[in-house]
């Protein structure tokens, strides 16, 4: 064997030039391959945290029903004893909400939005509405003022400014319209346009004054994990401690279908990608190696006269394509993760397409990331691709005959 | 080894099964051999017909003939790197036809050493590493490599100071003692050589062929060249003339 590897580590560099061809060629692909996968994962993940910063945490508690038909009689009923039973967790926070379709009105325009209540201290734990304040600030703890929080956006649609008043109207519990002043006390904005145009904060104690809650009512539960914890499961666990049939405890995997499906279909055009990538450089491999075998008919007779047996003849030029792809794939790769780092660290400015991006709730500078078992995937894929690709030539090479290969001028 | 007369030698031949030589099992036993090519047109081409040959273990034979008789073509049938159109070759008492690709293989690395014309040496490994060539395939343990190929070397006359050097940067005579080192090394029981002097000076050659036949007295390992030259056929102790692809005389000298 230690000759074998010894012969196919030198076999490569008996014609440099065609050696650093291919290993140049797989380097590229290799750094196209990580950077369009970190690039996607980036993409990815960034659409994914802002789904569960903004729109309802890793896992969100209603009343059965609400998620398919979100109206203001669908509630968590005895919503303390669901609090007492999720703070037992250390590892989760929780915040309660109200919400519900109203209209708000400014002296010029009026639009339809979401009228959320949370409680400010409990939410910045499970939202990042607050951190995305640009102007102004967050609710008031208190929640005794008359205070709202609009989206940058929604507020020049409005063509209000920060601290004047706007009029926030909504169905109460009646069914009776219902509606009250509120001060703007802080504008946001977040990497979505479209969320930034159509929610609204009030305190909690507002809101539910607002659409007639009583203190044991509240819409949802949002839950925010702490990293360890795997959504899925915790949910499942949840259904079993609060064991109520009236309960709905749904993942973000659950409530956000289409972000899982184009998570799985970006994942899809990794593999793709890697296919395609990959299929050209085999094609490149199967090229050079026959030429590589053909030159060596000789020798490789003559390795077989003194006793390499035909499976130690495709060993070698396994080990020498194996050689190649780990050159490439180090090369490639170093590259691409130093450039990627950097990336990640100062990220992509893109905000050329930012309209586009912010509609899929992805902000205008992407930050690539870097996701090991994406990687690994694809370096498994890689080398699957290569040892299919010099399968032909070292299967030809293994069954010349010998004596016509020694006779081979 | 006695002397034979030419006649008594190929009545011997002709005779059916294995029979010993001189009261010792034979080493290379090839019976009713015939080897038919195609050229490049398609036409058959026998290059060997109904040849019966038998060698001894520690014999030291040249097999000679004009261009095309079929000497090559017989020495590599022996040492299983072609398979006869028809015909059985045993060796070391394994019948070769009945052997696999790999099995071919596995016994070529026990028992046969090649020295071929132009040197084979394989370019990316060095003097040493060639001559060991065998003993890694065997697995022989380093120290153990090193201290053969040595012992090899200093044999065959090879300067330490080349063993590092690959073949490009050895002259042909050195290649062609590398190559010999390469197949005595493992002490198989039977070296075959295809004109292994044809590509040196008569200088060098005959000091090689010197050596070899050092070897083969010292040893007992047994030598067949196929060849056209004088000197090999001089200090050959047999000599087996084919002719068209037939066994035309068989000269056992003392």
């Amino acid at each position: 064997m230690s000759i074998l590897i010894k012969i196919a580590w030198r076999n490569i560099w008996r014609n440099p030039r065609r050696s650093w061809v291919l290993i140049t060629a797989l380097a590229v692909a290799v750094f196209s391959f990580l950077g369009s996968v970190a690039y996607i994962d980036g993409f990815s993940i960034q659409m994914i945290d802002s789904a569960i910063n903004l729109q309802g945490g890793h896992i969100q508690v209603s009343g059965r029903g609400y998620h398919k038909n979100p109206t203001i009689r669908t509630y968590v009923p005895d919503v303390a004893r669901v609090e007492r039973i999720i703070a037992e967790n250390d590892a989760i926070r929780y915040a309660l909400q109200t919400t519900t379709p109203g209209m708000i009105n400014s002296a010029e325009q009026a639009s339809g939005v979401v009228i959320t209540g949370v409680d400010p201290v409990r939410e910045v734990e499970v939202s990042s509405v607050a951190e995305s304040i640009i102007e102004g600030s967050y609710l008031a703890p208190e929640g005794e003022a008359n205070e709202v929080v609009i989206g940058a956006t929604l507020a020049e649609q409005l063509n209000v400014l920060l601290g004047e008043k706007v009029v926030l109207m909504a169905n109460d519990l009646d069914n009776e319209v219902s509606a009250g002043a509120y001060r703007i006390v802080g504008l946001y904005r977040t990497n979505s346009s479209d969320f930034d145009k159509t929610n609204v904060y009030l305190h909690l104690n507002q809101a539910r004054n607002l659409i007639g809650y009583t203190a044991e009512q509240a819409s949802t539960v949002t839950l925010r994990l702490d990293p360890g914890l795997d959504p899925v499961e915790t949910a499942i666990h949840l259904q079993t401690t609060l064991d109520a049939a009236d309960l709905e405890i749904l993942t973000w995997h659950e409530r956000s279908p289409l972000l899982v499906m184009m998570n799985e279909m970006m994942n899809l055009a990794n593999i793709f990608l890697v296919i395609i990538l990959f299929t050209a450089i085999a094609f490149t491999l199967i090229n050079s190696f026959i030429m590589v075998i053909f030159e060596r008919i000789r020798e490789i007779g003559i390795m077989s006269a003194n006793g390499v047996r035909p499976g130690q003849v495709r060993l070698m030029l396994y080990l020498e394509a194996v050689f190649i792809v780990l050159l490439g794939t180090a090369v490639g790769g170093a590259i691409a993760v130093a450039l990627i780092t950097w990336w990640s660290a100062v990220g992509l400015d893109l905000s050329a397409f930012a309209e586009g991006l912010s509609s899929f709730g992805a902000a205008s500078v992407l930050y690539p990331y870097i996701h090991w078992g994406h990687i690994l995937n694809g370096f498994v894929m890689i080398f699957v691709l290569v040892l299919l690709a010099v399968l032909y030539p070292a299967v030809k090479a293994s069954r010349f005959e010998t004596v016509d290969a020694i006779n081979h001028v | 080894m006695s002397d034979h007369s030419i006649e008594s030698r190929s009545a011997s031949l002709a005779t059916d099964g294995p029979k010993p030589i001189d009261g010792q099992a034979p080493l290379v036993e090839a019976t009713r051999l015939v080897k038919i090519y195609q050229d490049k047109e398609h036409v058959p081409v026998t290059a060997l017909n109904e040849v019966d040959f038998r060698a001894a273990p520690g014999e030291f034979t040249a097999i000679a003939g004009p261009s095309g008789s079929g000497k090559t073509t017989l020495l590599n049938l022996i040492g299983g790197l072609d398979k006869p159109t028809s015909g059985s070759v045993v060796v070391a008492g394994q019948d070769l036809a009945a052997m696999s690709r790999n099995q071919l293989a596995t016994f070529r690395l026990n028992n046969l050493g090649f020295i071929f014309q132009a040197y084979n040496l394989i370019p990316v490994l060095t003097a040493e590493e060639n001559a060991e060539f065998n003993l890694l395939l065997q697995g022989v343990p380093a120290h153990e490599r090193h201290e053969q190929v040595v012992r090899e070397f200093e044999d065959l006359g090879i300067d330490k100071e080349l063993i590092h050097r690959r073949p490009a940067k050895l002259s042909g005579g050195q290649q062609q003692r590398v190559a010999i080192a390469r197949a005595l090394v493992s002490r198989p029981k039977l070296i075959l050589a295809d004109e292994p002097t044809a590509n040196l000076d008569s200088k060098t050659g005959a000091r090689l062929l010197d050596k070899m036949r050092n070897l083969n007295e010292r040893t007992g390992i047994t030598f067949l060249f196929s060849t056209h030259d004088p000197m090999v056929m001089e200090r050959a102790r047999r000599l087996v003339i084919l002719r068209d692809g037939q066994i035309a005389e068989d000269d056992v000298r003392g």
